[in-house]
């Protein structure tokens, strides 16, 4: 490998040599110190290889031998560089071609995110844009171990980060932090109270004193479950009331919507706006626009990623909706199908922590208005905690009533 | 003892293999290589034989499809297929 490298920048020519005694041309150039390789017989002579420098040197000698020499091939560097030795823009052309090599090598020419479970990527790449690591950012310019440090120092929810500047190829990964569970303080004295009216079903007291029984109705703020206990001997003390308390309550929530409204509805003009990405650089090459000033569009982003690995370039296509108002009227049939539509959504995303036993849906129409109320019969956990008044807005004072001669 | 013997051997024996001034050195590799040091210089080459002149004798190389791969001052490396080899003393 490594002659072969040393006969290509030294160049060497293959030759035939032909004449009445061959042998005597092989001894003469072996005497002079001239490497001769590949000497091969063919007919009436034969064919052999020699340095271009030692070719120059051997041509009186083959005068001497009787022998005829003629190249049938030049090799290696110093014959490229004469045949080429005319034409500049071949030159010129070499030249721009490395020094346009080692230019882009100075930039950033793709940005690869892995591990984002909740983290948005988006965001990523725009937080990390605002820290100068972008497609088509200059490479010296960015410090990765800064990046990683201020990225993490300004979302919270990365536990850990590293960036690696891998020639022009940018890999960040990510381990996101998992949140600390709050942890309650089961010390601090407290009360159970209930969240909202309804009727008790169960009871599932774990610490306190039970201030109601299951069958019984209770009111939105009224004492559950009492955090002062009363001991045998008459003393109180304070403890950490917990329970859960299931009751039957009743939710109730209007939806409603104008009979006659103006909503922006696609009227069918598209128009589509294509363009290349090359190096961060978007190149339109196809634009069109529709006619209303209202419109809607998507992007669609394609771009090749061979072993994973971004590349910076791709196609994008934006396709344009035109949108344009229009006054739509609702019969009862239509109105009472949307607003139901959203009573479910509701329940769906309102009511899901209780079990919906019961729901009953009145549709009104008044002013122009269609008016779903709906009313929902629901079980569910009412109890809350409530700490005992220790805080500045407490009225520790004990309470005198005012005597009649006062 | 014996093992100092044996260095001692072996010695002579590496010293022995290096050609003086008036000798050749000879290394055949299987029947497709031949190297020979201290040659004086071809006196016929064709595809199937190779005469070379050596300083004490005159060595004939024959097969087929012989080649010279490297040739210079002193030594010269032959390959192809060997079939003989012939010494005249």
């Amino acid at each position: 490998m490594l002659l072969r490298l040393l006969h290509f920048f030294r160049g060497w020519v293959s030759f035939t040599v032909s004449g009445k005694y061959p042998e005597r041309f092989l001894n003469i150039t072996a005497r002079r110190n001239i490497r001769l390789w590949d000497v091969q017989r063919k007919d009436g002579g034969f064919t052999a290889c020699m340095y271009r420098s030692d070719y120059r040197r051997i041509r009186p000698v083959a005068r001497g031998a009787g022998v005829t020499l003629r190249i049938y091939k030049k090799n290696g560097l110093p014959g490229m560089i004469g045949r080429y030795r005319g034409r500049v823009g071949v030159v010129i052309g070499a030249c721009a071609f490395l020094v346009s090599v080692f230019v882009m090598s100075l930039f950033v020419w793709s940005v690869d995110i892995t591990g984002c479970q909740t983290v948005s990527r988006t965001q990523m790449l725009a937080d990390l844009r605002e820290q100068g690591l972008y497609v088509g950012a200059f490479k010296p310019l960015i410090d990765p171990k800064q990046v990683s440090r201020e990225m993490m120092l300004r979302r919270r929810e990365i536990g850990w980060m590293a960036v690696n500047l891998t020639g022009s190829y940018a890999s960040v990964e990510i381990k996101e932090e998992a949140p600390a569970p709050e942890v309650e303080d089961i010390s601090a004295p407290c009360n159970v109270k209930a969240r909202s009216d309804g009727l008790i079903l169960r009871i599932e007291a774990m610490e306190g004193e039970t201030e109601i029984t299951e069958g019984s109705g209770v009111i939105e703020g009224q004492l559950l479950v009492s955090g002062v206990r009363t001991g045998g001997q008459g003393e109180s003390r304070l403890v950490h009331a917990q329970a859960r308390v299931y009751a039957r309550t009743a939710r109730e929530a209007s939806f409603s919507v104008p009979a006659v409204s103006n909503t922006l509805i696609p009227n069918g003009e598209t128009a589509q706006r294509k363009s290349f990405l090359l190096f961060g650089l978007r190149l339109p090459y196809h634009i069109s626009a529709v006619r209303s000033p209202y419109s809607v569009s998507s992007r669609e982003l394609w771009s090749p990623c061979p072993l994973n690995i971004t590349l910076p370039l791709g196609a994008s296509v934006e396709t344009v909706s035109a949108l344009e108002y229009q006054e739509q009227e609702l019969d009862d049939n239509s109105a009472e199908e949307l607003l139901t539509r959203e009573a479910q959504l509701y329940e769906i995303f309102s009511l899901s922590d209780c079990t919906v036993e019961n729901r009953d849906y009145h549709l009104s129409y008044s002013d122009s208005v269609y008016t779903l109320r709906a009313t929902y019969t629901c079980v569910e956990d009412i109890a809350y905690k409530e700490p005992i008044g220790t805080d500045e807005n407490t009225d520790l004072t004990p309470r005198i009533v005012p005597t009649e001669s006062e | 003892m014996k093992e100092k013997q044996r260095d001692k051997q072996r010695e002579k024996r590496h010293v022995s293999a290096i050609p003086s001034a008036n000798e050749s050195f000879i290394e055949v590799s299987g029947n497709h290589e031949i190297l020979i040091e201290g040659s004086k210089g071809v006196l016929e080459y064709t595809s199937e034989k190779v005469r070379v002149n050596t300083a004490s004798m005159l060595l004939t190389v024959c097969g087929r499809g012989l080649n010279l791969r490297c040739i210079s001052d002193s030594a010269l490396i032959i390959d192809g297929f060997i079939t003989s080899l012939n010494f005249e003393v």
